[in-house]
C-alpha cells in the first residue's frame, strides 16, 4: 500500500462497542478528487466509520490511513488536512456569522489577515455579505448548512468529511449544496459523504453500501444499477437491503 | 496561543450575549449574602420561656425580671404550675421552664442551696444547650449581687475568692453568626460558580454538537481547556468582588486584612473546583447531569467544610474525611483573612493543602478529557 496514492484507505477495519459491531471489516480505497458515497440504513455504520477516519474514535482492530496518516499514530495530523461536518449543526447559533467563521479561522490556525480576506470571500461566495452581521440562528437550515461546510474547510482542507450534510435541507438548497460538492471535487478534493437521499447517491462517483457494519457494495452508480438491473439507485439500495433481510 | 484567543474571545462574546450570565454575576451574591446571612444563624435570641414560680418572693420575682431583661430570652410570663408548663412546652409556646421551688427565698437566707429546675426542649440540640448557658449565667449573675447584698462580711467575702469569669469575644466580639457565615458564602459563591458555569459551559457544546467539530480541528486539547476555564474565573473574580462588597454593604462586615492574599488563595482555590466542573462534563452527556454531578459532590463539600456545622462537633472519622475536602481549607483561610486579618504566612499550610489538591483535579481533569468521543 503506497500512502500517497489514495486520499483515504482502510483495510479491515472494525469497531465494536462492547459485543456490538458496528463496523466489521470494512475495506476501501478513496482517491483523490473522487466523491466517495457511503450508503446505509441508520445504524449501519456510517458515522462511526467516518469518525474513526477524523480521528474521533479509535478502531477495534484494522487499519485506516488518511492523507496517508495512520489514524491510531496521527490523528492530530490528520485533523490539519481534514474538513469534517457532522450530522449535527456546528455553528455558534448565538454568535453572528461573521464571528463564527472568524473564530474556526482562527481555531485553525489562520492569522488575522488570513482571516480576514477568508471572511470575505466566504460572505460573498455564499452571498450573505447582507446577514453577515445576523445572528446565525436567524439563517434557514439551507444557509446554515453551507455556511457550515464552508468553516469546516477555511484551513483548505484536501480532504473533506461530509455526515449526512443535507438531511432537513429543503430540495432546492439540496441541490445548491451539491452543487459546491462539484465544485470542491473539480478543485481536487476528496469529498467524503453519507447520505439517505438515493438522488444524491447518483452524484456521488462511486458509492459503498453498507448494511450492518459491512460493506455490501461498492461501486459507481451505472455499474450498481446495470448489476442490479434497476433504473434507480433507489431501486438499487432497496434490492441491497431486501436480500440482506432474506439471508 | 493565538487559538485561545480567539477561544475566549468567543466565549465573552456567548456570555455578554446570554442576559442571565449578567444577573448572576451580579444579583446572585446579593440575593444570597443577604438571604442566607440572615437565615443562617446559629445566634440564640429571644427563646421564648415561662417561669413556675411556687415561691412568690421577692427574689423570685427577682429572677424572672433578670430573665425578662435579656435579650437572649423572651419572658412569656408565669405559669401557674409544672403541668401548665410542659403544656406550654408541648403546644411549643415556650422553649424554657424555670421552676422556682417553694420556700426558694428563705433557704436562700438560710444558706441551704435551693434547685431551681430548668426544663428545656431539647428537639434543636444546639441552642438549647446555648440557652441553658445563657440561663446558668443570669443564675450566677443573680447569685453574686445578692450574696454582696447578703450582709455578709465583705472581707470574708473576698477571702472565698470568688471566680469571676471575665469574657471577652475577640475577632467577633458581639459574636454574631452573620460574621461567621458570610464569608463562608461567599466561598461557597466562588466554588458554585466555578464549578457549575465549567462543567455546563463544556456540556453545552456537547450538546449542540460544536465540541465534536472543535475536536476535529487542530487546536490543542489543552488550549481547548484554557480557553474554557479562563472566562469561568473572569466571572468567578468579578462575582468574587460583588460578594466582597455586598458583604461590606449588607452587613458592614468589610474583609480585615489583605485583599489580594486572599486574591491568590481564592484562585489557587478555583483550581480544585475548575478541575471538578471539567471532570464532571467528561462523565456528563447533558447539562443535566453535568449539574447534578457538581451538585452532588458540592453538597458534601459544603456540609463537611465547617461553613455552619463545626467540624470539631463531628466524629473522628468524619473529621479524618474533611481533610480531603479543599473547601475546608479555604473556609479557614477566608474566614482568617476577614475577620483577623491573618497574614498570608500563617495560612501557608492551608495555601500549600489547596495547591495540592489543585494541581491533582486540573492533572486528572486534564487526563479525562480527551480530544475523542468515548
Amino acid at each position: 500500500m503506497t500512502s500517497n496514492t489514495f486520499s483515504v484507505e482502510t483495510e479491515n477495519l472494525t469497531r465494536k462497542f462492547g459485543s456490538f459491531t458496528a463496523v466489521d471489516s470494512v475495506t476501501f480505497r478513496v482517491k483523490p478528487g473522487e466523491i466517495f458515497g457511503f450508503l446505509g440504513a441508520n445504524g449501519a455504520g456510517k458515522t462511526t466509520t467516518i469518525r474513526m477516519l477524523c480521528g474521533l474514535l479509535l478502531p477495534t482492530t484494522g487499519d485506516a490511513r488518511v492523507a496517508g496518516l495512520n489514524v491510531y499514530t496521527d490523528s492530530e495530523g490528520i485533523k490539519q488536512r481534514i474538513g469534517y461536518m457532522s450530522q449535527k449543526f456546528s455553528l455558534y447559533e448565538d454568535l453572528t456569522v461573521r464571528e463564527n467563521v472568524q473564530f474556526y479561522g482562527g481555531v485553525y490556525g489562520l492569522n488575522r489577515r488570513a482571516i480576514k480576506t477568508r471572511t470575505e470571500e466566504l460572505l460573498t461566495y455564499l452571498q450573505l455579505q447582507d446577514k453577515a452581521d445576523a445572528l446565525t440562528r436567524e439563517l434557514p437550515l439551507g444557509w446554515k448548512q453551507k455556511m457550515a461546510l464552508s468553516s469546516a474547510m477555511l484551513h483548505d482542507p484536501p480532504i473533506i468529511f461530509l455526515d449526512e450534510p443535507t438531511s432537513g435541507v429543503d430540495p432546492a438548497s439540496r441541490r445548491d449544496f451539491w452543487l459546491l460538492i462539484y465544485q470542491l471535487a473539480a478543485e481536487g478534493k476528496t469529498v467524503f459523504v453519507t447520505t439517505h437521499f438515493m438522488d444524491e447517491a447518483e452524484y456521488c462517483h462511486r458509492l459503498s453500501i453498507m448494511r450492518d457494519g459491512k460493506i455490501v457494495e461498492l461501486d459507481s452508480p451505472e455499474a450498481l444499477k446495470q448489476q442490479y438491473n434497476a433504473v434507480s439507485m433507489q431501486d438499487v439500495f432497496l434490492k441491497v437491503v431486501d436480500r440482506g433481510a432474506h439471508e | 496561543m493565538q487559538r485561545i484567543l480567539y477561544l475566549i474571545q468567543k466565549e465573552f462574546r456567548q456570555i455578554l450575549r446570554e442576559k442571565m450570565y449578567l444577573g448572576l454575576i451580579f444579583g446572585m451574591p446579593f440575593v444570597q449574602i443577604v438571604v442566607l446571612g440572615l437565615a443562617i444563624t446559629t445566634d440564640v435570641k429571644n427563646v421564648p420561656m415561662a417561669i413556675v414560680d411556687y415561691d412568690h418572693s421577692m427574689m423570685s420575682r427577682r429572677m424572672a425580671r433578670a430573665f425578662g431583661e435579656t435579650e437572649s430570652f423572651n419572658y412569656k410570663g408565669h405559669a401557674a404550675s409544672s403541668a401548665a408548663a410542659r403544656q406550654g412546652m408541648d403546644e411549643g409556646r415556650i422553649q424554657l421552664a424555670l421552676v422556682i421551688p417553694q420556700h426558694f427565698e428563705r433557704d436562700l437566707k438560710r444558706g441551704r442551696t435551693p434547685t431551681v429546675q430548668a426544663i428545656l426542649d431539647g428537639v434543636d440540640g444546639n441552642s438549647a444547650g446555648v440557652a441553658l448557658a445563657y440561663a446558668n449565667q443570669i443564675a450566677l449573675k443573680l447569685q453574686r449581687d445578692w450574696l454582696l447584698q447578703s450582709g455578709a462580711d465583705p472581707r470574708a467575702l473576698q477571702d472565698m475568692h470568688l471566680v469571676q469569669l471575665e469574657t471577652r469575644m475577640w475577632y467577633n466580639p458581639s459574636l454574631q453568626s452573620v460574621n461567621n457565615i458570610v464569608p463562608g458564602i461567599i466561598a461557597v459563591l466562588l466554588m458554585a460558580v466555578t464549578a457549575f458555569l465549567t462543567g455546563m459551559a463544556i456540556v453545552r457544546e456537547k450538546e449542540i454538537g460544536t465540541l465534536e467539530q472543535l475536536m476535529v480541528t487542530p487546536i490543542r486539547k489543552g488550549e481547548l481547556i484554557i480557553g474554557k476555564v479562563v472566562p469561568m474565573l473572569v466571572i468567578a473574580f468579578l462575582l468574587f468582588n460583588v460578594g466582597i462588597l455586598a458583604a461590606g454593604l449588607i452587613f458592614n462586615l468589610w474583609l480585615k486584612g489583605n485583599l489580594f492574599t486572599l486574591y491568590l488563595l481564592a484562585m489557587i482555590f478555583s483550581m480544585s473546583t475548575l478541575g471538578l466542573g471539567i471532570l464532571a462534563s467528561t462523565v456528563a452527556r447533558t447539562q443535566q447531569q453535568a449539574m447534578f454531578i457538581a451538585w452532588f459532590f458540592m453538597v458534601f463539600a459544603m456540609l463537611l467544610s465547617g461553613f455552619f456545622i463545626p467540624i470539631e462537633n463531628m466524629p473522628d472519622f468524619i473529621q479524618a474525611i474533611t481533610y480531603l475536602n479543599p473547601v475546608r481549607y479555604f473556609m479557614v483561610i477566608i474566614r482568617e483573612i476577614y475577620l483577623k486579618g491573618t497574614g498570608l504566612m500563617l495560612l501557608i499550610k492551608e495555601g500549600l493543602a489547596l495547591l495540592a489538591f489543585g494541581l491533582i483535579m486540573i492533572i486528572t481533569a486534564s487526563m479525562r478529557f480527551q480530544k475523542r468521543i468515548s
